[in-house]
C-alpha cells in the first residue's frame, strides 16, 4: 500500500522536523544564528563558549523532550481515535492526564505541609514525576477494571470521561483548601513545561515512550481491522478484548509519562492524528502511526519555538501555546464537511 | 441432502443469552445443515432470533443447548483466528472510513492470512484481484469509500468477505436500503458466488420475492417453532411458506408467488387480454370496489388502451385505470370486506 508520494511525504516531514529542531535550538532568550547551530552539529564549534552551554546543556534536552512528548501524545491519540471510532478521543479522554494531575496536586498540597518544595533541589522534580506516574497508574487501574467488566467500547469512553471529571473535581477541592504558594506551584505545573527534564530523566522518558510503543507495534495490523468496527474486526480474527487492553496499557504509558515529565499538554493528542490523515490521505495505520509520530514531534517543536517568543526573554506556557494552536485546528476540522466520516 | 457438501451442521440447537444463572432462550429446536455451492436464505419476522442464530454460528455467543459443528468440530473449539479463515461476514453496520479506498477495504479481508505487519504476498494480491473481479467493482477500485452509493458499498463489503476466502459467507440483510435493481444484482451475484466458487452462502433477508427467485434453500424461522428447511419451491407447494405470515389475514398466493390479503375477492366479468385484466383486478382489490353491478371490457386501439365500464345499460369509457377507479369510488360502491 506504500507508494512513492507517501515516501516523498515522509522525506519532507523528516526535513521539516530537522529544520524545526535547528530553529528550536537557535531561538530563545539568547538568539543564536541558525548556521552556527547547524555548523555545531556537522562538526564545527560555536563562536561563543556560552552558546555551547545554552544549546547542549539546556536546549537540546528540551528539544528532545518536545520530540518524545509529541510522539507519545499523538500516538496515544491515534490509537484511541481508531479504537473508539470517535474523532474526538484523545489521551485526556481516558482520564490519564487528570490522574497525573491529581498525583501532583496531592504531592504539592500535602507535601508542603512537610516542608517539601518543587524547587528544593534535584529530588523535587523526580518527586513530581513519581507522583504523576502514580496518579496515572491509579486511573489506569480503575479503567482496566472497568474494561474488564464492560464489553462495550462506547461505555468505556464515557466512563473514562467521568473519571476525568471526577478527578478534576478532586483537584479543585484540593486547590480550594490550599495556600497561595502551593496553588501557584500547581498552576505552573499544570501549564506544562518541556524545559525541566534533566538528561537522566530524559533517558527514563525515552525508555517509557519505547515501552509504550511495544503494545502498539504488536497490534499494528489489528488497528487497520478496527477501521471497519469491532464486529468486523472480530470476524477477521482480531481479539478485540486483547486489543482493548493493549490500547489502555499503551496510551497509559505514553500519555502518563508525557504528563509526568512535562505536565499536561493539550490538543496534540486529538489534533495530530487528524493532521496525519489529512496530509497522508490514508487510513492505513502502517502509514498513519509513523506519520503521526513525525507530525507530532514537528508540531510540538514548533509550539515550543513559538512559546520562546523569539527575541524576548519571556516564555509562554507550552500548554497554552498548544491549546492556542490546537483549538482553531480542531474547530477547522469539525467545520469541514464529512469530518466525522473521514477518519 | 448430500452429506459431503455439508460444511456446517447443528441439531436441536437452543439459542439465547445467559445472564448469570438465568438463561434467556430466544429460539429452540434449531436444526440445519449448510451446504457448499448453495445459496441459503434465512427468513423470518423481526425479533425472531435470526441475528442470534448468525452470532451463534460465528461463535460470538455460545449455544444454550447442543453445538454448531463446522467441519465436524464444534465451532467454539476454533480460535477466533482459525474461525475467521473459515467464515467471512457482511454485517449491517455502516462503515465510516472515508480515507480508505475500495481496494484497501477489500485488502483488509486478507488480515487473517497475513503476518503481523499485514504485508500482502503475491497470493494475497491475487485473491484481492479475484474478489474485486467477481463482484464487478474494478471500475471503482481506486475510489474512496465516501464516494460510493449504497449498492456499490455493499458490493465492496461482499468483495472484502470474498477476499477473506472462507468456505462460508454469511450476509446479514445485504439488500436492505437498496433499490430494486441493486437487490436483484446483489442476490444474483451471491448466487453466482455460491455456484462458481463453491462457497456456502447464507443470507438473512426480508426480500421474499427475490429470495424465491435466487435461493437454493430456505430456512424459515418463526417464533416458538422449529426451523423449517427446504427448497423454496417445495416449501411453497407444501404451504410451509405461510409460516412467515403472522395471521390469517394474509396468505401466500401459490399461483404468482405473492403475499395477498386473504379477504374474499370477487371480480366483475372482464373481457380483454389477461395481462391487462390482471392489473385492473389489482386496482379493484386495492380499492375494495364491489363487483356486483359492473362488468369491464378492455380494448386496445393502436397505442391507446380503453376501459369500458358497463353498469346496467350504460357504458362509460375510461383512458386510464386511475380514472376508472376514481369513478367507481365516487359511486360509493365499496365492496363488502370480510371482518378479520
Amino acid at each position: 500500500m506504500k507508494n512513492k508520494p507517501t515516501y516523498f511525504l515522509f522525506l519532507i516531514g523528516l526535513l521539516v522536523c530537522l529544520l524545526l529542531f535547528a530553529v528550536n535550538l537557535a531561538s530563545g532568550s539568547v538568539l543564536i544564528p541558525i548556521q552556527e547551530v547547524i555548523g555545531r552539529f556537522i562538526g564545527g564549534e560555536f563562536s561563543k563558549g556560552s552558546w555551547e552551554t545554552i544549546v547542549i546543556g539546556y536546549r537540546v534536552p528540551k528539544a528532545f523532550t518536545a520530540i518524545l512528548a509529541g510522539i507519545g501524545l499523538s500516538l496515544s491519540g491515534l490509537q484511541m481515535q481508531t479504537f473508539f471510532r470517535n474523532p474526538l478521543a484523545g489521551p485526556y479522554v481516558l482520564g490519564v492526564s487528570s490522574g497525573a494531575g491529581l498525583g501532583v496536586a496531592l504531592l504539592i498540597m500535602a507535601g508542603s505541609a512537610f516542608g517539601w518544595s518543587m524547587y528544593s533541589g534535584g529530588f523535587g522534580i523526580w518527586a513530581v514525576v513519581f507522583s504523576a506516574t502514580l496518579g496515572s497508574i491509579l486511573v489506569l487501574l480503575l479503567m482496566s477494571l472497568t474494561a474488564w467488566k464492560v464489553k462495550d467500547s462506547m461505555t468505556l469512553l464515557i466512563v473514562g470521561l467521568m473519571f476525568g471529571s471526577a478527578v478534576s473535581a478532586l483537584i479543585s477541592v484540593l486547590s480550594y483548601f490550599s495556600g497561595a504558594d502551593q496553588l501557584k506551584m500547581f498552576t505552573i505545573w499544570s501549564m506544562g513545561s518541556l524545559g525541566s527534564t534533566q538528561p537522566d530523566q530524559l533517558i527514563a522518558f525515552l525508555v517509557a515512550v519505547l515501552l509504550g510503543l511495544v503494545p502498539l507495534l504488536v497490534n499494528l495490523k489489528s488497528f487497520n481491522a478496527m477501521l471497519l468496527g469491532e464486529a468486523y474486526a472480530e470476524s477477521m480474527g482480531i481479539n478485540v478484548h486483547r486489543l482493548r487492553w493493549a490500547m489502555i496499557v499503551s496510551t497509559g504509558i505514553l500519555a502518563g509519562s508525557v504528563t509526568a515529565f512535562c505536565g499536561p499538554i493539550a490538543f496534540i493528542g486529538i489534533a495530530v492524528p487528524h493532521m496525519a490523515r489529512l496530509v497522508f490521505k490514508t487510513g492505513d495505520h502502517r502509514i498513519l502511526f509513523p506519520a503521526s509520530a513525525l507530525i507530532g514531534a514537528a508540531v510540538l517543536l514548533a509550539c515550543d519555538t513559538i512559546s520562546q517568543l523569539p527575541g524576548s526573554a519571556q516564555t509562554l506556557p507550552i500548554n497554552a501555546v498548544t491549546s492556542l494552536v490546537g483549538a482553531p485546528m480542531v474547530i477547522w476540522l469539525i467545520l469541514r464537511r464529512n469530518f466525522s466520516k473521514e477518519f | 441432502m448430500s452429506i459431503q457438501n455439508s460444511i456446517l451442521q447443528a441439531t436441536d440447537l437452543s439459542l439465547g443469552y445467559k445472564k448469570g444463572s438465568k438463561s434467556n432462550v430466544i429460539a429452540d429446536h434449531i436444526s440445519f445443515s449448510l451446504e457448499k455451492g448453495k445459496l441459503t436464505c434465512l427468513l423470518g419476522p423481526n425479533g425472531v432470533g435470526k441475528s442470534t442464530l448468525i452470532k451463534t454460528i460465528m461463535g460470538q455467543i455460545p449455544a444454550l443447548k447442543n453445538q454448531v459443528y463446522l467441519d465436524k468440530k464444534p465451532t467454539h473449539s476454533f480460535s477466533v483466528k482459525d474461525l475467521s479463515k473459515k467464515i467471512a461476514v457482511v454485517l449491517t453496520e455502516k462503515i465510516n472510513s472515508a480515507n480508505l479506498t475500495v481496494k484497501q477495504v477489500v485488502a483488509l479481508g486478507r488480515i487473517p492470512h497475513t503476518g503481523w505487519l499485514g504485508n500482502l504476498s503475491m497470493e494475497d494480491q491475487q485473491k484481492i484481484d479475484t474478489a474485486i473481479h467477481s463482484t464487478h467493482i474494478n471500475y471503482i477500485e481506486d475510489r474512496p469509500m465516501s464516494e460510493l452509493s449504497d449498492g456499490q458499498l455493499q458490493k465492496v463489503m461482499i468483495a472484502r468477505a470474498l477476499a477473506q476466502d472462507g468456505e462460508i459467507l454469511i450476509l446479514d440483510e445485504p439488500t436492505a436500503h437498496l433499490d430494486l435493481i441493486n437487490r436483484f444484482e446483489i442476490m444474483h451475484l451471491l448466487r453466482d458466488i455460491a455456484k462458481k466458487e463453491k462457497k456456502a452462502v447464507l443470507v438473512v433477508t426480508h426480500d421474499l420475492d427475490i429470495a424465491i427467485d435466487t435461493a437454493d434453500e430456505f430456512w424459515l424461522m418463526q417464533c416458538g417453532l422449529p426451523l423449517v428447511c427446504g427448497s423454496p419451491e417445495d416449501l411453497i407447494l407444501q404451504s410451509k411458506i405461510d409460516l412467515l405470515l403472522p395471521n390469517d389475514r394474509l396468505h401466500f398466493d401459490k399461483s404468482d408467488g405473492k403475499v395477498r390479503d386473504s379477504a374474499e375477492c370477487q371480480y366483475p366479468h372482464m373481457d380483454g387480454p389477461e395481462e391487462m385484466a390482471k392489473w385492473v383486478r389489482l386496482a379493484l382489490r386495492k380499492n375494495k370496489i364491489s363487483p356486483e353491478i359492473n362488468s369491464i371490457t378492455i380494448k386496445t386501439e393502436g397505442n391507446q388502451i380503453g376501459f369500458y365500464l358497463r353498469i346496467s345499460t350504460d357504458t362509460l369509457k375510461f383512458d386510464t385505470i386511475a380514472s376508472l377507479i376514481d369513478h367507481l369510488t365516487t359511486l360509493g360502491n365499496n365492496w363488502k370486506t370480510r371482518e378479520p
